[in-house]
């Protein structure tokens, strides 16, 4: 089964891991913040070799997006941010995983300051007749 | 002759010539490059050439002649000639011509299929290695069929491989005490593969083939291997009953229809027949397991003409010994199907409360479908309506989603 886990935070200035770039994330010492990047390195290495780990990608600042809304007459485009949204998506990573208990597991761990994680599974075109 | 006929041929050769190769080198990655270099030798040689009358010998001699190749290359890299010929039978630095038949052709192919779902390894990386190795399939269909990137499976087949190095993995059949637990797991792996393959209602993206294929032609191998083996005739008449379905069990729009509501004219009978067939065959034989036990399930509904004439007293007997061997959420839920027709729905949905408590089985929309079908023909509609909407929300299938939103849609007051 396949999840999404996205990463929703308002890092200023923008830039990746947003948690080194938010008041919470700054309030923190810096031994805090280099045990949490081992964690999360060793979280990563573990779900690749487990080959849970499908892809990730960490996103451009919201500014840089261009937003496109549909009327019968044609689409109109406006540059970003999205501004209905309170948090931005930072990033996402794709995992195939067991269960729900594990992906739930795997989520948990993605958990950082000033930031909110998300975890979605992912529809599939498949079906079962019972 | 065409691609397609030598990627045939080369699919029913693969895991014997791999098989062959590992039995000579033990190593998966140093058998797979030669077994690769055969396959192109002969989609070089065979279509001008014409294919040898012994495909697979031709191919497991030009694959050992490229393994002795290999194995030379490393000797003059590395300079350590005395050590690894004392490891090395000399027979193995001669290779026999290509047109000479190789004798006592041993069939290792079973051997190959316990390696790969060897007990260190994950279920996903068994799966994988499985239809690499031993199926034949590309990294690039197997990636497309579990829709993953391709460099994700190879990442997955890669790391499986290291594994079975690291933990010393022999390519030898497991002794005698083992075997049961080896030959389950690989049953497990090919039960994955069948329901990858049977529950995707789009193409796959394998080329005239498909993971449901896969599954039954591996399982008929592992059958020939192990004739006696009574959960492996289980397991291959449940994926022949099953898969006698398949044509009914979509409509054109990609939508599925439920067993129940399905056009039985459409469904395979000589697959059927050959289920039933085996089914019958093992029960007598010994202890009784749970694919036997979900076959003979699947062989009572196949077996009715109508879904009215289907005998459930006598899946409801089978759905309670299944969960006395292997209780869990999914066979209550078909049990409670079953003892709704032969009790009626008050009986089914007692037995649904306790999990309708539970958290983590309360995202199961299988568990709300179910619910809500009980409630409907017990006639309480705004509950089973706001049933289905629950289902429907917890459901990550498409196909099964819009069935259950039509059948919420269905009960909502006009």
């Amino acid at each position: 089964m396949k999840y999404v886990i996205l990463i929703h935070a308002n890092p200023d200035p923008w830039g990746h891991p947003t948690s080194h770039y938010n008041p919470e994330g700054r309030a923190l010492p810096p031994e805090l913040h280099e045990e949490m990047d081992r964690q999360f390195e060793a979280l990563l290495g573990e779900i690749s070799a487990s080959g849970e780990f499908v892809t990730a990608e960490a996103l451009a600042d919201p500014a840089s997006a261009t937003l496109y809304g549909w009327s019968p007459e044609g689409h109109l485009a406006t540059d970003g941010p999205y501004a209905e949204a309170k948090e931005q998506l930072a990033g996402f990573f794709i995992i195939d995983c067991d269960s729900r208990q594990r992906a739930e597991q795997i989520a948990a761990r993605f958990a950082h300051p000033g930031g909110v994680v998300e975890l979605r599974p992912v529809m599939w075109p498949g079906g079962d007749d019972q | 002759m065409t691609s397609a006929g030598l990627e045939d041929v080369w699919r029913r050769c693969a895991p014997h010539v791999l098989a062959a190769l590992m039995r000579r080198s033990g190593d998966f990655d140093a058998a797979e490059n030669a077994v690769q270099e055969a396959l192109l030798a002969a989609a070089r040689q065979w279509p001008t050439e014409g294919m040898p009358d012994n495909p697979r010998g031709w191919l497991i001699t030009v694959a050992s002649r490229r393994l002795v190749d290999q194995w030379r290359a490393e000797l003059a890299r590395t300079n350590r000639e005395q050590l690894i010929a004392r490891h090395t039978p000399p027979e193995a630095f001669l290779a026999p011509a290509a047109d000479t038949v190789v004798g006592g052709e041993r069939d290792d192919s079973l051997t190959l299929l316990l390696l790969c779902c060897h007990p260190a390894l994950t279920r996903p990386s068994q799966v994988a290695l499985t239809l690499r190795a031993v199926a034949g399939l590309s990294t690039a269909q197997i990636a497309r069929a579990f829709l993953v990137p391709e460099a994700t499976m190879a990442q997955r087949i890669s790391r499986a491989k290291t594994r079975l190095r690291q933990v010393g993995a022999r390519f030898t059949v497991p002794a005698a005490e083992q075997l049961p637990d080896r030959v389950a797991a690989v049953a497990h792996v090919l039960y994955l593969i069948f329901t990858e393959g049977h529950t995707a209602t789009t193409g796959t993206g394998l080329t005239d083939t498909s993971l449901a294929n896969e599954a039954i032609r591996l399982t008929r191998q592992l059958h020939e291997h192990l004739p006696a083996a009574a959960e492996v005739s289980g397991l291959l008449a449940l994926m022949l009953l099953t898969h006698a379905r398949r044509a009914a069990r979509t409509r054109p729009d990609g939508s599925l229809v439920p067993l129940a509501e399905q056009d039985r004219s459409l469904w395979d009978r000589a697959l059927i027949g050959e289920g039933v067939h085996l089914i019958e065959a093992a029960l007598p034989t010994g202890p009784v397991g749970p694919y036997q036990l979900q076959a003979s399930i699947a062989a009572i509904h196949a077996e009715a003409p109508r879904a009215a004439d289907t005998d459930w007293t006598q899946i409801e007997i089978l759905y309670r010994m299944l969960h006395a061997l292997t209780p869990g959420p999914v066979v209550t839920l078909n049990h409670a199907v079953a003892v709704a027709k032969v009790d009626g729905p008050t009986a089914a949905l007692a037995m649904l409360e306790p999990l309708l408590q539970d958290r983590q089985l309360r995202r199961l929309h299988r568990l709300h479908a179910v619910h809500a079908h009980l409630l409907e023909i017990d006639g309480r509609v705004e509950e089973a309506r706001a049933a289905y909407a629950t289902a429907a929300r917890v459901a990550t299938s498409i196909p099964e989603q819009r069935y259950l939103n039509t059948k919420a849609a269905q009960l909502a007051p006009a």
